[in-house]
């Protein structure tokens, strides 16, 4: 086994990764970074967001509202702490990107152009065409060709967290190309890794989505926080689950019914005109529109697809020209996938699971319960997203908690200095290794791969889709019981050591099977009815402040079931109020401004 | 809904093991209208031979990973559909000009090396501090570059190009067309360092224009309008040494 | 284990893809053109030495053979003129007209349009002098 040293090592080599890598370089050239990624960074599943990200700027516009959309659209699970910080960073990241090249859509004036997007009351989403993401992780990835202390490990799969003396103190890894073990050892670990998207059947996510880092930190005694919280974005496309941007509402497309009927203002979103218009209908928050999809399912209002139900995303008024200039990657996919011109036809649409809300804790310096760890992307608990997330606030937090993690990390690994001992990590990291060789070499049981995932995703969907219910999701976690035995009776085909993706699917997998039981068994224990975590159990339809205005906390089981716990929300300005939008939301709003009008 | 049909993909198959040699396999694979051979690949992995090795990830043509010879042309799998080539058979290979490591996947380390090499950020040309925000840039000075910014970096082009193919020591067209991207980018000010990979023999002068790069490029980059309109900017770099005042 | 990576011999790459092949068309017509210039070139040769010498070398000019080797020529070189002008938009920066970038088809368009026209102005040149 190959050894190296570094004094921080990241796992991850998307938006957060980078922008973390980065910050240690700016902050000390002395410095070393072990960048560990198991795709070349530019795979990253940053690469495929696309309608933009966050930050103040309308001169109409002020940190306040964006707090504010930010807590409300988070039903109120939000650690406000962390968002007034996230809130306050945000413009100087988007600049900040933009110095480093990023080709950020401009107004005529040579300014940033910012616009419409769900949840958000004023006009702050930077965007690139509708390639935000792509722009954003290659701005990043070619910025950190910069720094000649970034060391990458481009395609080396990430299989073991290294813990000594209470800390994270480094990582194991898999040269792909061989199937070699590599140990890094570090004074520092940031977990970078994404979401875990692919536990469930329909998801937006690329196949690397697999909550890697999530379970490392898991199966190392960290817990995993407001796991249930599982975002389904409303529009994409039956089947494969490819994204159709939330920019298409943002532009002014509508969502139609078989009946042609704009069905969001049937569920508290409307009135329907004027159109555009913010927070309304079409650019209400994402868990509420897919809870609308779910409720004209039942009632028979949906479009039949050959995958499924489906509803209408309809860009016709747009225009070509619009769609050309604003939605060309959307024009493309409608077209070479399902043959439609968005410009004369509807789009067929339905939810998929899309983020993570949930991961590794992390507090508003990045640091996770367990010393030496930091973690930030979609793979953290950041507290700023709660029960639900807005649109564009995720790439915002790559930046504004990548950049914070690399200076923690940084800071943290200087004090700490190198790992004096490297004797028990040398243990620690040869058992890890037997552990991922059984399951390559082992014998096995017989069972195949493909079913065993297939199983966990349908399970998923079922138990833990937009509405759960107590013995749905029970079901779900008698499922993925079985399916972790099944797992450790895997067979593999593939038995070689050099690009064996088989191996690294089965390792995945394992991963997923214990991200989807923290996930499982914390929507067991939430009973009530949170943003996207919806609950059709009589007495478990509301939000309930009162016993679980508090976060989940799901830690590992080394056989058996996750043991759930609570931990506190953070609430600053805002206290928990009604979530309304559309009419209902403007009327809240009023009310209040005179309230305090009054109180002033 | 119309009878799945069945299409035959043979692929190139290759194990990196002592004294092997590539060989052909080949499966039946029942397919609808809408499903890419990405998909196709996916389903001899999961349910025929589990051994099959392909990079892939995003499914939308957007990150790069899932080139390879389609058909004999260089195409992403997860944009290419089985529909396309009934009856088949359909013959799937690594990408052309790569060392192959393992069945589909090649050797990306020439690419990414040479990416590092071409300065792929903005050196500034005036300062600017983040409280001043932004630098300025018009829509019209943004629609210079925009274009070659869209690489995926999914080395098609490279595939394409025999002449990287006789000689991989080629800058090549897809780092080109970045390092073009950077040079039209009115932020940067770093064209002068640039123009060394440009002007040298593996630059853009190994190129005679065969324009395939452009044609199977997937986002309509044009790599091969970057390296030529580069042979014009090279020489006339190399005349304008003469006048009084060049640097 | 360790990484063996197979490299594939470029042997008959031009075969492989109907686009190729067409390359070599295109970049076999200029041996075409040396062909023709050294025509030509013996045409002055033949001038510089006289009348007689140069009226010789008209007469193999109006030859069978001569006929069906310029008809080739004629050939390769609308060929040569076509992908010239085909390959021509990737060697140029954006051209801006009206506010829209012109397509390369415009541009290989007008390309050839010129040629057509200059090419049928030099003929009637040619022949009212000649006449």
């Amino acid at each position: 086994m190959e050894h190296f040293e570094a004094d921080i090592v990241i796992v991850g080599g998307g938006g957060a990764g980078l922008r973390a890598a980065i910050a240690v370089a700016q902050a000390d050239p002395s410095l070393t970074i072990a960048l560990v990624s198991k795709v070349y960074p530019m795979r990253s599943h940053t690469v495929a967001a696309e309608g933009g990200s966050a930050g103040v700027v309308l001169p109409e516009d002020s940190l306040e509202h964006h707090f504010n959309d930010t807590v409300s659209g988070g039903d109120w699970l939000c650690d406000q702490d962390a968002v007034e910080y996230f809130v306050a960073h945000c413009t100087e990241e988007m600049v900040q990107l933009e110095h480093w090249g990023c080709p950020w859509s401009r107004r005529a004036d040579g300014r940033a152009n910012v616009r419409a997007f769900g949840g958000m009351k004023i006009e702050r989403t930077w965007f690139a065409a509708d390639l935000t993401g792509f722009h954003m992780l290659h701005t990043l990835f070619q910025t950190s060709m910069k720094f000649p202390s970034i060391r990458r490990f481009d395609e080396h799969f990430c299989c073991d967290l290294m813990v000594e003396e209470g800390r994270a103190q480094g990582v194991l890894a898999i040269e792909i190309a061989t199937g070699e073990f590599r140990m890094i050892r570090a004074g520092a670990v940031i977990i970078a890794t994404g979401g875990a998207g692919r536990v469930f059947r329909q998801n937006t996510n690329g196949g690397i989505v697999t909550g890697d880092g999530m379970a490392l930190a898991y199966r190392r005694g960290v817990p995993l926080r407001d796991m249930e919280f599982v975002q389904y974005h409303p529009t994409c496309m039956p089947g494969t689950g490819l994204l159709f941007t939330e920019a298409c509402r943002g532009e002014g497309g509508i969502l139609v019914n078989r009946h042609g009927h704009r069905y969001l203002q049937d569920y508290g979103l409307g009135p329907p005109d004027p159109w555009p218009r913010k927070k309304a209908m079409e650019l209400g928050p994402r868990d509420r529109l897919s809870q609308a999809f779910w409720h004209e399912e039942r009632k028979g209002n949906t479009i039949e697809t050959p995958h499924g139900a489906a509803v209408h995303l309809d860009l016709r008024h747009l225009g070509a020209k619009v769609l050309r200039e604003r939605l060309p990657q959307i024009r493309e996919m409608a077209h070479e996938f399902l043959g439609i011109d968005p410009a004369l036809a509807a789009i067929p649409v339905r939810p998929a699971v899309h983020y993570t809300m949930g991961g590794i804790p992390a507090d508003l310096r990045t640091a996770t319960p367990l010393p030496g760890l930091f973690a930030a992307g979609e793979c953290a608990s950041s507290g700023i997203h709660g029960a639900n997330r807005l649109g564009s606030n995720s790439l915002a937090e790559l930046c504004v908690f990548g950049k914070v993690a690399g200076e923690e990390a940084a800071r943290f690994a200087k004090e700490i200095g190198k790992a004096a001992n490297g004797v028990g990590l040398r243990w620690q990291a040869q058992d890890s290794q037997g552990r991922a060789l059984r399951v390559l070499e082992g014998p096995g049981g017989g069972e195949a791969l493909a079913p065993v995932r297939e199983a966990m995703a349908l399970a998923m969907e079922q138990g833990c889709g937009i509405y759960r219910t107590g013995g749905g999701i029970e079901e779900t976690c008698r499922a993925l019981a079985e399916l972790k035995g099944r797992h450790g009776r895997l067979t593999l085909q593939d038995r070689s050591r050099a690009w064996n993706t088989q191996w690294l699917a089965a390792l995945e997998l394992g991963f997923q099977l214990d991200v989807a039981e923290a996930m499982a068994h914390s929507a067991l224990a939430r009973r009530e009815s949170r943003g996207a975590h919806q609950r059709l159990d009589e007495g478990f339809t509301e939000r309930d402040d009162l016993r679980y205005l508090k976060h989940t906390m799901a830690w590992h089981a080394a056989d058996g079931a996750p043991r759930i716990g609570w931990s506190d929300v953070v609430i600053t300005r805002s206290p928990p109020a009604t979530r309304a939008y559309g009419a209902a939301g403007e009327a809240a709003e009023s009310a209040a401004h005179s309230r305090k009008a009054v109180n002033a | 809904m119309p009878e799945p049909r069945t299409i035959t993909i043979e692929v190139l198959r290759y194990q990196p093991a002592e004294g092997n040699k590539p060989y052909v396999q080949s499966w039946p694979v029942a397919f609808t209208d809408d499903m890419s051979v990405l998909q196709g690949l996916q389903h001899i992995k999961d349910y025929a031979d589990g051994s099959l090795t392909f990079r892939w990830s995003c499914r939308m043509a957007i990150c790069g990973s899932c080139g390879m010879m389609i058909d004999g042309k260089p195409q992403l799998a997860c944009r290419s559909f089985l529909r396309e080539f009934y009856p088949g058979p359909l013959r799937v290979e690594a990408l052309a000009h790569f060392p192959i490591e393992r069945d589909l996947v090649v050797d990306a380390e020439d690419f990414m090396t040479k990416l590092a090499r071409i300065k792929p950020y903005i050196v500034p040309r005036e300062e600017r501090s983040l409280a001043e925000g932004e630098y300025r840039q018009t829509p019209a000075e943004l629609e210079r570059y925009e274009q070659f910014s869209h690489c995926i970096n999914c080395m098609l082009c490279y595939a394409a190009c025999p002449q990287y193919g006789l000689d991989p020591s080629f800058l090549g067209p897809g780092v080109t067309a970045l390092l073009h991207r950077y040079n039209s980018d009115s932020r940067d000010g770093a064209k002068n360092e640039r123009m060394q990979l440009v002007h040298a023999e593996d630059g853009v002068w190994a190129c005679t224009a065969v324009g395939y790069c452009s044609e199977v490029c997937p986002k309509q980059v044009d790599p091969a309008n970057a390296v030529n309109q580069n042979k014009t900017a090279s020489a006339v770099d190399w005349f304008a040494r003469f006048l009084p005042g060049h640097k | 284990m360790a990484r063996r990576p197979y490299v594939r011999t470029m042997d008959g790459w031009w075969k492989r893809d109907a686009f190729f092949m067409r390359y070599m068309a295109r970049e076999a017509t200029a041996i075409f053109v040396v062909i023709y210039a050294f025509v030509l070139l013996a045409g002055v040769v033949q001038l510089a030495r006289g009348e007689a010498a140069f009226a010789a070398w008209v007469a193999a000019l109006h030859s069978p053979a001569s006929i069906a080797m310029h008809v080739v020529l004629l050939a390769a070189f609308i060929y040569h003129t076509y992908t010239w002008f085909e390959i021509m938009p990737k060697t140029m920066p954006p051209i801006v007209v009206a506010g829209r970038k012109l397509s390369p088809g415009v541009i290989t368009g007008a390309g050839l349009a010129a040629s057509a026209v200059l090419s049928i102005a030099l003929l009637l040149v040619v022949r009212a002098l000649a006449s």
